[in-house]
């Protein structure tokens, strides 16, 4: 049976959530990750297709192109910038303003490619830039409160988890901003805008499972927390093999529901 | 207690910061009493319907008394809210502008704005000046008042807020144009700050203790105080938050459920 558990974003239930104990955190065999692969290469389509928590809250449904906007900047930059003031003190707008420093540098030597956020920094005007560094702010504070509300010091998670499904023509996408890995194992805390959706224990679910095949042993995190600060909302699932066991379905299913859209689509 | 400033402030930045020995200690316990009252009024109102359509309050919503016209709300005037608010964000990054119209316009326009846009798109040239003028006028009372932001200072722009009441039938969203302080503290540091273009009269009021009520559900920790600042008379107000004020935004929040249920 799948569980989740809903707090309200203060810093004592989450300080509790980190450390409770669980009752069983699984750890996926080799046999279970063959039989995930057998099932994604059943609906392998041509193109090549990336599943994570967001589409598995769509139930599958086309998205939008990427853009770079301010607003798609703000992880990055942000999450970065408190990585530096982490590691090297400071005040956060000063670092935001040094990552942004280093992307353009990067772009005035050549090497950042067409399309990267370097080039879209360089090439923006100085407002957007602006923009970019307000938003980012936002998100580094935001970040910041959260890590300062878990009782212990997590490490700020440097990128997300990838996992390719050999010859199925998909990757995996698990996104994770803090990260507390102690004897008890990982607890991971990914942070959303906006507030959770019906589907948000859905999407927490496959994050789990995906985080679990991206690690090398397959073992799961003790605990996968959602943390939603502009509705002041968190969820959180355990790793057990039920809660991990529901995630893998719930991508397959994103997957079949991806492929039977894209005819319709070409058509 | 509720203060009007009726000499010209320092900056508003100073007002928003307070005097840091007088703060009072951080109120966590407002906030589950509030949300069950809210609770318990709407279902006095709705009763246990669940909507599959939420009802959507926006502060906007309670900006206005029902049937009454109010020209914020005009395209000219919407055009002009989002652009100073670019102005604003720009400005809460130690970024300065020299040409406040164009360079909100860029940051604005680098969001993709939906159906905003296209009204713009459509402004004759006449009117695109006379926004651009509008723009340029309000964002330098902005600049002249608001002061310096301190790099230092926890600062963050358009804070959003949404809470979802009554097993998600009704939705309150809130965006909160400038928030100073963190919360998760021992004293009550975080200064709300709501930027209107037009004078200051009993909306900006009932917006700026709106913003007070949700902040306080949303992080569980009552705000130190609540401001709104018109650009189009440098005035600011700055209001103290207490459990007075907040269950008066409670009634409010109710009045205007009430009102646009009866409108379903």
């Amino acid at each position: 049976m799948t569980t989740m558990t809903h707090r309200r974003y203060r810093a004592y239930e989450l300080v509790e959530l980190v450390r409770a104990p669980v009752e069983e955190v699984s750890t996926l065999s080799s046999e279970q990750r063959r039989q995930l692969t057998l099932r994604f290469r059943a609906v392998a389509g041509l193109e090549h297709r990336r599943l994570d928590a967001w589409s598995v809250e769509r139930a599958g449904s086309s998205q939008s192109a990427f853009h770079w906007t301010p607003a798609t900047t703000r992880r990055i930059l942000g999450s970065a910038a408190l990585r530096r003031v982490v590691s090297g003190g400071g005040a956060l707008l000063d670092a935001v303003n040094d990552e942004i420093a280093q992307y353009l540098a990067r772009a005035a030597t050549g090497h950042a490619r067409d399309g990267s956020l370097a080039r879209w920094l360089a090439d923006a005007p100085v407002a957007v830039r602006a923009l970019a560094t307000a938003e980012s702010l936002n998100w580094a504070r935001t970040l910041d409160e959260v890590a300062r509300s878990l009782g212990q010091p997590p490490t700020i998670a440097a990128a997300d988890v990838y996992y390719d499904v050999a010859s199925a023509r998909t990757t995996l996408r698990a996104r994770r901003d803090l990260v507390i890995d102690d004897a008890a194992g990982r607890v991971i805390v990914r942070v959303r805008n906006g507030s959770p959706g019906r589907h948000a224990g859905p999407g927490l679910r496959s994050d789990l499972t995906i985080d679990a095949l991206g690690d090398v042993e397959g073992k799961a995190a003790r605990r996968f927390i959602g943390v939603w600060p502009d509705a002041g909302v968190v969820l959180a699932v355990e790793g057990t093999f039920d809660n991990l066991r529901a995630g893998a379905h719930d991508l397959v299913r994103t997957a079949v529901a991806q492929q039977r859209q894209r005819p319709l689509k070409a058509a | 207690m509720t203060t009007a400033t009726l000499t010209k402030p320092r900056a508003v930045m100073e007002v928003l910061r307070g005097d840091p020995s007088s703060r009072r200690p951080a109120d966590t316990n407002s906030a589950a009493g509030l949300r069950a009252e809210l609770e318990d009024g709407i279902f006095s109102i709705i009763g246990s319907v669940q909507l599959t359509t939420p009802l959507l309050i926006r502060s906007s919503d309670l900006r206005a008394a029902p049937a009454t016209t109010d020209l914020g709300s005009s395209p000219l005037g919407k055009l002009r809210g989002v652009l100073l608010m670019q102005v604003l964000r720009l400005q809460s990054v130690g970024v300065t502008t020299q040409q406040p119209f164009n360079d909100a316009l860029d940051a604005w326009r680098s969001e993709q704005p939906g159906e905003l846009a296209i009204q713009f798109d459509q402004l004759s040239a006449d009117e695109r000046a006379r926004l651009a003028t509008d723009v340029t006028a309000h964002a330098l009372t902005l600049l002249r008042t608001l002061g310096d932001v301190p790099r230092h200072w926890p600062v963050r722009t358009m804070v959003r807020a949404s809470q979802r009441l009554a097993g998600g039938s009704v939705l309150v969203s809130d965006v909160v144009d400038l928030v100073v302080g963190s919360p998760k503290g021992a004293v009550a540091s975080v200064a709300l700050l709501d930027v209107t273009s037009a004078p200051l009269g009993a909306n900006a009021e009932r917006v700026a203790r709106f913003h007070a009520l949700l902040q306080t559900l949303r992080t569980g920790e009552v705000p130190r105080c609540t401001c709104a600042l018109s650009t189009a008379t440098g005035e600011l107000w700055s209001i103290d938050v207490n459990h007075e004020l907040l269950a008066r935004s409670t009634h409010e929040l109710l009045d205007t459920i009430r009102y646009h249920w009866s409108q379903r």
